[in-house]
C-alpha cells in the first residue's frame, strides 16, 4: 500500500515536491532533478503513478531519480528516452538491473551519441536482470592477465579483452569475436566447464593467434551467400589450425578437447553437418559415415599438401557449398561456428566492400596503380590548422557501491599540459618554511654498501684490524681492541605524492581566520617540498579538480625529478580553486604515478577541505565509497594513504575513506603546515 | 709508487702473440689441480670460439655478457680445456673485498703467514681466472684488476709490498648478466674499457635443441618442443618476467623427462615453477607447455 500512496503523492505534486507530503528525501531528489532537467522531471511525474507500483519503496524511488539525474547530466535525451520507457519495463527489471543497464549504455556508447540514444530507446534491460553479468566481468578480469601473457608468447603482446553485450534472448550463445588487438568474449563463456574453463580460454586465444598469423584478413565478402562464407570460414579455421599445430603440436590436442560433434548429437542440419566436418578435419581418428563430410575431408586432405595455397581451399569450400545446396540445407539465424572456442570469423570478411571478380587480378591492379601513380608537382596547399588536445588522458575504473562492481574506464583523468614556464606575479610567498623535518632514529634497513670498520663490537671480525692487533701485541705495543666490523643501516627511502585538493570550496576562508584554505594547502606543500631530504626521499606535488567523470583535471606542480625551484613555486602559487572533488580518480592516478617509483615505501598525503563531490554524481555515498575503494587498491599496491583535512565535520567520511588511523583533522589554519610535517614524519617512520 | 717502478722492461718481456701451447710439464703444482681433464661439451652457436682464441692470443681480457643459463660458464670451461690452461673460478658477491681476490695475512702458530688469493694464484703461476657475475662485486673491489688488465700486467700486493708480474699464461675472463643488473650495479667505465666483450644469447632453436638432446638424453622431438616453450617464454621478458626459460632449465626438464617423469610435471618442476611466483605468468607458461605437449593427460582422460 505504501507504493500506491507514494505514487499518488508523486502524481499529486506537480510543481513543488516538498508540499504534498512526499517523503522529504524523495522531494529533495526531485528538486535536484527539476533544477537539472525540467523536461525529464515533468515526464517522470507523469509516468510515475504506474511506475511507482513496481517500486519497492522510498529507496527505490530515490535510486531511480538519482539514476535519471546522472543520465541527464551526461545526455538529457537519453534520460527522456528512459522515462518514456518506464511503463514498458517488466517487473523483473529491478532498480539494480536498471542501473547496471543504464550505466553500461552510457559507457559502452560514450563516443557515439546516436547509437547511445538508440540503446536507451530500444535495447532491452532484461538481459541485465540476471546476476551473471557481474561474475562474467570478474571472470574476465581474472583470466585476462594470464591470456595477455599467453598471447604475448605467440607474438601478440598488446591484446585487450572485452565482453560482448549480453543478449536478452537466451538462445544460442554468441561466438567470440577477434578484432585488431581485441578479443571479445561472450558472457557466460564456458560456464559449466569447471576446471576446463581455462583451457577453453586458451584454446580460443590460440585460435585467434592462428588466424592473425596465417589468415588473410578482411577479404571482401561481396555477394557471396552466407552459407558459402560460413563454409569458407570453416575450411579456413581448419587450415590455420593445422598450420599452427606444426609449430605448437600440443594445440591440436587442446582444440581436440572441444570437438564433440557426432552423428547422434549433432544431426543432419547445416549446423550439425558443419560441426561434424570441423571435427573430421581436425581429428583423423574420427569416423563419420556422411558422404558430405567424407567428401569434405578427402578434399581437404588433398589440398593440404600445400597449406599456404589458399585458392585450393576456397575451391573446396565452394564445392562443399554446392553439395549443401543440393541437399537443400542452408544456415539458419541460430548458426554459430563450432566447437565453442572458435570465433565468428568476422575478422576474415569485409562485408561492406564489393567482391572483385578475381581477387588475384585486384591485387595485381592495385599494386600496379600504386607503382604507376603519376608524380604530381607539389602544389602549395593551404595548411589547415587543427587544434589537437595534447593532454594525456588516462581512464580509471570507479567503484559502484550499489552494484558492488567496478565500472571499467569510467573516469578520465586529464594531465595538465606542462606549464609554460613563466614567472608569475601575485600570490604571497610562503616564508618561514625552511626548517628541515627531523628524522631521528629511523635508520633501520641494513645496507651492505655502508661498512663500519674497527668497532668494539660487531657482527664479524675485521680481519685487517685483528691482524694489526696481533702484530702490535707481539711487538709489545698496546693493541687496538677495535677488531670488529658490521654493516651500516640506512633509512627507508620514501616516495611521496602530496595531493592537493584544488576544488572550488578551497577558495573559502578557514573558519576563524583570514586565510583561504587553498593558501593553507600551498603553505603546507611548500614547507614539505623543501623540508624533505632529497637524497633519500622523493616528493611530488600534484593537484586535482574535477568537472564530471570525463574531466578530472590533474596537474603535476612538482614532479619527482624536478627540484622545487622558483618556477615550481610560482606554479604552485598560481593554482586556484575551481570545480569539484572526484577524489577516487585522483587517488588512482597518484597511485599509478607512485607505481613507477622504486622506493622502499610509497605514500600519498592528501590535503583537502571537504567531502568528495562532483557535478554528475547525485548519490550520497557513491564518491565516498569509490574513494575508499581507491585507497584499498592503493594499499594493495603497497601505497599508504593519509589525509589531512580542515573540515571539522570530516570525521564521518574521512574515517570511512582512509581508515581509522590514517587521517588528521587540523583545527586551525596556522597549525596545518606543522601538522602536515608531523604526519609525514610519522608516516615515513612507520 | 710500486706500479711505476719498472714498466719498460716488463713491457719488453711480453711475448704474447703466437705463443706455443702451454707445456703441462712445466706447470706449477699449485695450479695443476685446476686443469680440466675431460672435454666439456660445448656447441658453438657462432664464431665465439675463434673470437676468444684471437683475443687470447693478444692477451686481451674478456667480458662475456648474456642471460643466465645460456652457456657462458660452460664456454669458459671449454676454452680452458682447449687452451690447456688451469681454470680458477670465483663467484663474486657484494661482500667480497679486494683481499678475497688477492690474498691476505693469516695467523698461525709462528706468526702471520701470507696466503695468495685466487687471483694472485692465477697471476703468479699462469691460469685462466674467471670472475663470475662480476657486477655483484663492489666497484672498489674490482679496481684491483686494473693494473692487470692493461699493458702493465702487474698485480701490486700493497700489504706485502710486492709486485707480482703476471705469468705469460695468465688470462682474465669476467661474466655478467646485463638483464638484471640495476643502475647501482654496473661496471665502472674505467673497468669496462680494458676488456673485449662477447655477447652471448640463447642459440638458434635447432642448436639449442641439439644441446638439450646431448646434455639431457631426451628425444630430439621432445627437445625441440621444450625449446619452443622456452622461446615463447622469452617473449614475456619485460612483462613481469626478468628472463625467459634458460637452456639450463631445459636440460634439467629434459633430463627428468628422459628418466620417465611426466612431461607436464617435469616442465612445471624444472621450468615454470622456479621461474616466477606470479600466478598469471605461471598460468601463461603452463599454457605454452600445453601448446607443445597438449593438455595434461589426467584431466583430459577424465573428460573423455
Amino acid at each position: 500500500m505504501r507504493h500506491v500512496a507514494l505514487a499518488k503523492n508523486l502524481s499529486l505534486l506537480p510543481r513543488d515536491a516538498a508540499r504534498a507530503g512526499v517523503p522529504p528525501r524523495v522531494a529533495r531528489r526531485l528538486d535536484v532533478l527539476r533544477a537539472l532537467d525540467r523536461e525529464t522531471h515533468d515526464a517522470l511525474l507523469e509516468a510515475m503513478p504506474e511506475q511507482a507500483l513496481h517500486l519497492a519503496g522510498e529507496n527505490e524511488a530515490i535510486a531511480l531519480i538519482d539514476l535519471l539525474c546522472q543520465t541527464s547530466a551526461e545526455e538529457p535525451a537519453c534520460a527522456r528516452a528512459l522515462v518514456a520507457r518506464l511503463h514498458g519495463l517488466t517487473p523483473a527489471v529491478d532498480a539494480t538491473a536498471l542501473r547496471r543497464w543504464v550505466l553500461h549504455g552510457l559507457q559502452r556508447w560514450r563516443s557515439d551519441p546516436a547509437r547511445r540514444l538508440r540503446y536507451f530507446e530500444s535495447d532491452d534491460p532484461l538481459a541485465f536482470a540476471s546476476h551473471d553479468g557481474k561474475s562474467d566481468g570478474e571472470q574476465l578480469l581474472a583470466v585476462s592477465g594470464e591470456l595477455r601473457h599467453y598471447l604475448a608468447g605467440f607474438g601478440y603482446p598488446e591484446f585487450r579483452f572485452e565482453l560482448h553485450d549480453p543478449e536478452a534472448a537466451r538462445g544460442v550463445p554468441r561466438c567470440p569475436t577477434i578484432a585488431d588487438n581485441e578479443l571479445w568474449l561472450p558472457r557466460g563463456f564456458g560456464q559449466g566447464l569447471g576446471s576446463d574453463r581455462g583451457r577453453l580460454y586458451r584454446a580460443c586465444a590460440a585460435h585467434a593467434a592462428a588466424h592473425l598469423r596465417f589468415s588473410a584478413l578482411r577479404r571482401p565478402a561481396g555477394n557471396r551467400p552466407p552459407g558459402l562464407t560460413m563454409l569458407m570460414s570453416l575450411v579456413e579455421d581448419a587450415r590455420v589450425e593445422r598450420l599452427m599445430a606444426r609449430s605448437y603440436p600440443g594445440l591440436h590436442t587442446l582444440w581436440g578437447l572441444f570437438h564433440d560433434a557426432t552423428r547422434a548429437t549433432s544431426g543432419f542440419g547445416f549446423q550439425g553437418l558443419t560441426a561434424r566436418l570441423a571435427r573430421a578435419l581436425h581429428d583423423p581418428a574420427y569416423a563419420d559415415g556422411n558422404r558430405w563430410v567424407i567428401s569434405g575431408r578427402e578434399g581437404f586432405e588433398e589440398a593440404s599438401h600445400d597449406l599456404h595455397h589458399v585458392m585450393a581451399f576456397d575451391k573446396l569450400a565452394r564445392k562443399l557449398h554446392v553439395a549443401m545446396m543440393k541437399m537443400r540445407l542452408a544456415p539458419d539465424a541460430k548458426y554459430r561456428a563450432l566447437p565453442i572456442y572458435r570465433d565468428d570469423n568476422s575478422l576474415l570478411w569485409n562485408h561492406l566492400a564489393p567482391a572483385p571478380q578475381d581477387e588475384h587480378a585486384t591485387v595485381v591492379r592495385e599494386r600496379y596503380e600504386l607503382k604507376r601513380r603519376p608524380f604530381e608537382p607539389s602544389q602549395p596547399r593551404p595548411m589547415r590548422e587543427v587544434q589537437v588536445d595534447m593532454r594525456r588522458r588516462t581512464r580509471y575504473p570507479e567503484w559502484d557501491n550499489k552494484l558492488e562492481a567496478l565500472h571499467e574506464n569510467w573516469a578520465t583523468v586529464i594531465d595538465a599540459a606542462p606549464p609554460a614556464r613563466a614567472a608569475a606575479k601575485g600570490g604571497r610567498a610562503h616564508r618561514g618554511a625552511r626548517q628541515p623535518l627531523r628524522f631521528e632514529g629511523l635508520e633501520r634497513i641494513p645496507d651492505r654498501s655502508i661498512r663500519l670498520r674497527r668497532l668494539e663490537a660487531g657482527d664479524e671480525l675485521d680481519l685487517g684490524a685483528a691482524i694489526e692487533c696481533m702484530v702490535s701485541r707481539r711487538s709489545r705495543q698496546t693493541p687496538d681492541p677495535r677488531v670488529f666490523r658490521r654493516h651500516g643501516r640506512r633509512r627507508r627511502a620514501t616516495a611521496i605524492v602530496l595531493l592537493l585538493d584544488l576544488s572550488r570550496s578551497t577558495e573559502r576562508f578557514v573558519p576563524g581566520s583570514f586565510t583561504k584554505v587553498i593558501d593553507v594547502e600551498k603553505r603546507a606543500a611548500t614547507m614539505l617540498a623543501r623540508a624533505l631530504d632529497s637524497a633519500r626521499d622523493r616528493i611530488a606535488v600534484h593537484g586535482f579538480s574535477s568537472n564530471g567523470r570525463h574531466e578530472v583535471n590533474y596537474i603535476s606542480i612538482k614532479g619527482f625529478d624536478d627540484a622545487f625551484g622558483a618556477e615550481e613555486e610560482a606554479l604552485l602559487r598560481r593554482q586556484q580553486g575551481q570545480l569539484s572533488t572526484r577524489m577516487g580518480a585522483a587517488l588512482r592516478h597518484a597511485t599509478s604515478a607512485l607505481a613507477r617509483e622504486a622506493a622502499d615505501s610509497k605514500l600519498i598525503l592528501m590535503l583537502t577541505d571537504g567531502e568528495p563531490s562532483d557535478i554528475d554524481v547525485y548519490e550520497d555515498e557513491y564518491l565516498v565509497e569509490d574513494a575508499r575503494h581507491a585507497v584499498a587498491q592503493a594499499a594493495g599496491q603497497g601505497v599508504k594513504t593519509f589525509c589531512l583535512t580542515l573540515d571539522r565535520q570530516a570525521d564521518a567520511y574521512v574515517r570511512r575513506i582512509f581508515g581509522a588511523r590514517n587521517y588528521l583533522i587540523a583545527e586551525r589554519a596556522a597549525s596545518f603546515a606543522g601538522r602536515a610535517g608531523q604526519a609525514l614524519v610519522k608516516l615515513i617512520a612507520q | 709508487m710500486i706500479e711505476g717502478s719498472s714498466a719498460p722492461d716488463r713491457r719488453a718481456k711480453m711475448h704474447l702473440a703466437g705463443r706455443a701451447p702451454v707445456d703441462a710439464a712445466s706447470m706449477d703444482e699449485r695450479v695443476r689441480p685446476y686443469l680440466i681433464d675431460a672435454e666439456p661439451y660445448y656447441r658453438a652457436a657462432g664464431n665465439e670460439v675463434a673470437l676468444f682464441r684471437a683475443a687470447f692470443a693478444r692477451g686481451l681480457p674478456m667480458i662475456l655478457k648474456g642471460p643466465t643459463g645460456c652457456g657462458k660458464t660452460r664456454f669458459v670451461e671449454y676454452m680452458a680445456w682447449q687452451l690447456k690452461l688451469p681454470l680458477i673460478t670465483l663467484a663474486c658477491n657484494e661482500d667480497m673485498t679486494s683481499s678475497d681476490l688477492v690474498g691476505r695475512y693469516l695467523l698461525d702458530a709462528e706468526g702471520t703467514v701470507w696466503h695468495d688469493g685466487p687471483l694472485t694464484l692465477a697471476v703468479r703461476y699462469g691460469a685462466l681466472c674467471y670472475l663470475d657475475e662480476v657486477v655483484e662485486a663492489r666497484q672498489d673491489t674490482t679496481v684491483v684488476i686494473h693494473p692487470l688488465t692493461d699493458e702493465r700486467r702487474i698485480l701490486p700486493l700493497d700489504k706485502r709490498g710486492e709486485v707480482v708480474k703476471a705469468h705469460a699464461d695468465f688470462r682474465l675472463v669476467v661474466s655478467y648478466n646485463p638483464g638484471y643488473q640495476s643502475a647501482a650495479k654496473d661496471l665502472k667505465q674505467s673497468t669496462r674499457q680494458r676488456f673485449g666483450a662477447i655477447d652471448f644469447s640463447f642459440p638458434p632453436a635447432a642448436i639449442e635443441a641439439d644441446v638439450v638432446v646431448h646434455e639431457s638424453g631426451v628425444a630430439a622431438d621432445t627437445a625441440a618442443r621444450l625449446v619452443a616453450v622456452a622461446e615463447q617464454s622469452r617473449a614475456l621478458c619485460g612483462r613481469g618476467l626478468e628472463e625467459g626459460i634458460s637452456t639450463r632449465m631445459l636440460i634439467h626438464a629434459g633430463g627428468m623427462i628422459a628418466e620417465g617423469i611426466d612431461v607436464h610435471d617435469a616442465c612445471r618442476l624444472a621450468m615454470t615453477a622456479p621461474l616466477t611466483d606470479d600466478e598469471e605468468l605461471a598460468a601463461a607458461l603452463e599454457g605454452f607447455v600445453e601448446a607443445q605437449f597438449g593438455p595434461r593427460l589426467d584431466s583430459a582422460r577424465a573428460r573423455a
